[in-house]
């Protein structure tokens, strides 16, 4: 009997947890899940006004649409162009605030400060210095500029976590210099790269607020033109279709990259 | 060796300074020569800025104040309740706290608009109260909460508010500010909802008078990005200490 209390005590406090999800899942279904299930539906339909089930059309469309695989083309070449730089850069610029700067810390403050600082309020600048480049450039930069905060922060918080006894073990092996960091401290932060490389992939994908107030419009030079561009133009145009197609297959592409993300890091954990 | 290196750190750090110092120096050089006439134009024949600005801080200020409330409970549920298909659950958020704006768009649009209050404040604030960004990072960072205090005021009081505002949050804290931050300054940068699901001018926010830059000269651009940094600039300056601490997205 005494036992069958406690268990319903217990059961009731558990209850009780679950409850605190609640409104954020309500939220969730109610202005994210719900809505992107319509948009799901308005891929697969012809029209708004018939609503004829159109199977896959309206995705060869998208992917046949030269506008979408110029934007296409652009994402994926900012990706493979600025990721690798932006993370190598993060690494040294990590190692150099943790083990070279012992004195001036607040160095770190120019690379933090750009993630939040608001990109309209910059931009200005960064139209005047590359008025007469007319490639993508610029939209690199500020690309670099805005991403290699959080990936400091996530970097150096992984490297203050290591101890420093691993090093005198690792000196008194002979190991040194650029080496000690090579053999050692990259390993260990392994996990925290990886990571650091997702968050930048997917933020690449948001490049888009960017790239609108530099070139200042709907419709940049090709070179300028992002997945997110596309999607802007249709929403603008009320091509539902066209970017419903669009919004699932970005959507589909950022879920599986997260996946496989996942899934890779799972492998290596065991 | 060494000096070299940190020679060229420094410098690497002061190119990622100058955007933001330039903007800075530049609002008060409007002719060429210093002088706050560029601040006088602004303040005192632009009032257009004025109304955008107060929307701004509606904005970021409600969505950060209300999102904390929201992912509080939510992470702590995350934490401690037992259920199938939780760490499911969990990936789900993660995966929908990776998708880009661009996706998420036509969704918002559509429920917004069946639900009536597209072009409303409510419209701008509401999906973004419910981003899934907070509950990740508060719940990694609960991993490492001190589970007895919890079981301590139990004893005390069978009440999930207080529970939660005097055992869990004290020690959080620093997560809550961290992300309280990045919040503000998601919602105060935010480009995309403000641009296309607001047609009502009273209602746009300081991004919008930026996009629509080629209106105004320089001379009144360089002042207006200057204040508009302003708020984030303080708001890292009061907090950069806990924003360094406590976003942990990821454990290592």
């Amino acid at each position: 009997m005494k036992q069958n209390v406690s268990k319903k005590e217990r059961l009731s406090w558990n209850q009780k947890c679950i409850l605190c999800l609640v409104p954020s899942l309500l939220g969730l279904l109610l202005f994210y899940i719900f809505p992107y299930l319509r948009v799901l539906y308005y891929s697969l339909i012809n029209n708004q006004f018939d609503k004829d089930f159109a199977g896959l059309k309206n995705y060869i469309d998208a992917i046949q649409n030269e506008y979408f695989r110029l934007a296409f083309k652009n994402s994926i070449q900012l990706i493979i162009t600025c990721i690798p730089v932006l993370i190598v850069l993060a690494i040294l610029v990590s190692l150099g605030l943790t083990f070279l700067l012992k004195r001036f810390k607040m160095v770190r403050v120019a690379f933090i400060l750009p993630m939040l600082i608001p990109t309209a309020s910059v931009v200005l600048f960064f139209q005047k210095v590359f008025s007469g480049i007319e490639n993508e450039l610029p939209l690199y930069l500020m690309f670099l500029w805005k991403n290699i905060g959080i990936c400091i922060i996530l970097l150096t918080a992984a490297l203050t976590t290591i101890e420093e006894d691993i090093y005198e073990a690792a000196r008194l092996d002979g190991a040194g210099g650029m080496m000690l960091h090579f053999q050692i401290t990259l390993p260990l932060i392994l996990p925290t790269i990886s990571f650091s490389t997702l968050m930048a992939i997917v933020n690449s994908f948001r490049i888009f607020r960017e790239s609108y107030l530099y070139y200042g419009g709907n419709y940049p030079p090709n070179y300028g033109y992002t997945l997110q561009y596309y999607m802007n133009n249709n929403f603008l145009k009320f091509d539902y279709q066209a970017l419903a197609s669009s919004s699932v297959l970005t959507s589909f592409l950022v879920a599986a990259i997260v996946a496989v993300f996942f899934l890779i890091e799972r492998r290596y954990q065991r | 060796m060494k000096h070299l290196l940190r020679f060229l750190l420094y410098l690497l750090a002061a190119v990622f300074f100058l955007p933001t110092l330039a903007t800075l120096l530049l609002s008060f050089f409007p002719e060429g020569e210093l002088s706050l006439s560029g601040y006088d134009d602004l303040f005192f024949d632009c009032f257009s800025f004025y109304t955008m600005f107060w929307n701004s801080v509606i904005y970021a200020y409600a969505i950060t104040a209300l999102q904390l409330v929201v992912i509080l409970p939510a992470a702590f549920a995350f934490s401690f309740a037992r259920f199938k298909h939780k760490e499911t659950l969990f990936f789900f958020y993660i995966i929908l706290m990776m998708m880009p704006l661009q996706v998420m768009i036509l969704p918002n649009y559509i429920g917004l608009r069946d639900m009536g209050i597209l072009n409303t404040r409510a419209g701008i604030i509401l999906p973004m109260i419910f981003s899934p960004f907070g509950v990740v990072v508060l719940r990694q960072y609960m991993k490492n909460i001190d589970a007895s205090v919890i079981e301590a005021t139990r004893l005390e009081t069978n009440s999930m508010v207080r529970l939660l505002l005097h055992a869990v949050a004290p020690q959080v804290q620093v997560c809550l500010y961290a992300v309280g931050i990045f919040v503000f300054a998601e919602s105060w940068n935010m480009l995309e909802q403000p641009m296309l699901l607001l047609q009502d001018k009273n209602l746009k926010t300081l991004t919008i008078f930026f996009n629509n830059s080629t209106s105004y000269g320089d001379q009144i651009l360089y002042p207006a990005s200057v204040v508009f940094m302003i708020p984030i600039l303080l708001l890292y300056l009061f907090f950069h200490r806990e924003l360094e601490r406590g976003l942990t997205l990821h454990d290592s």
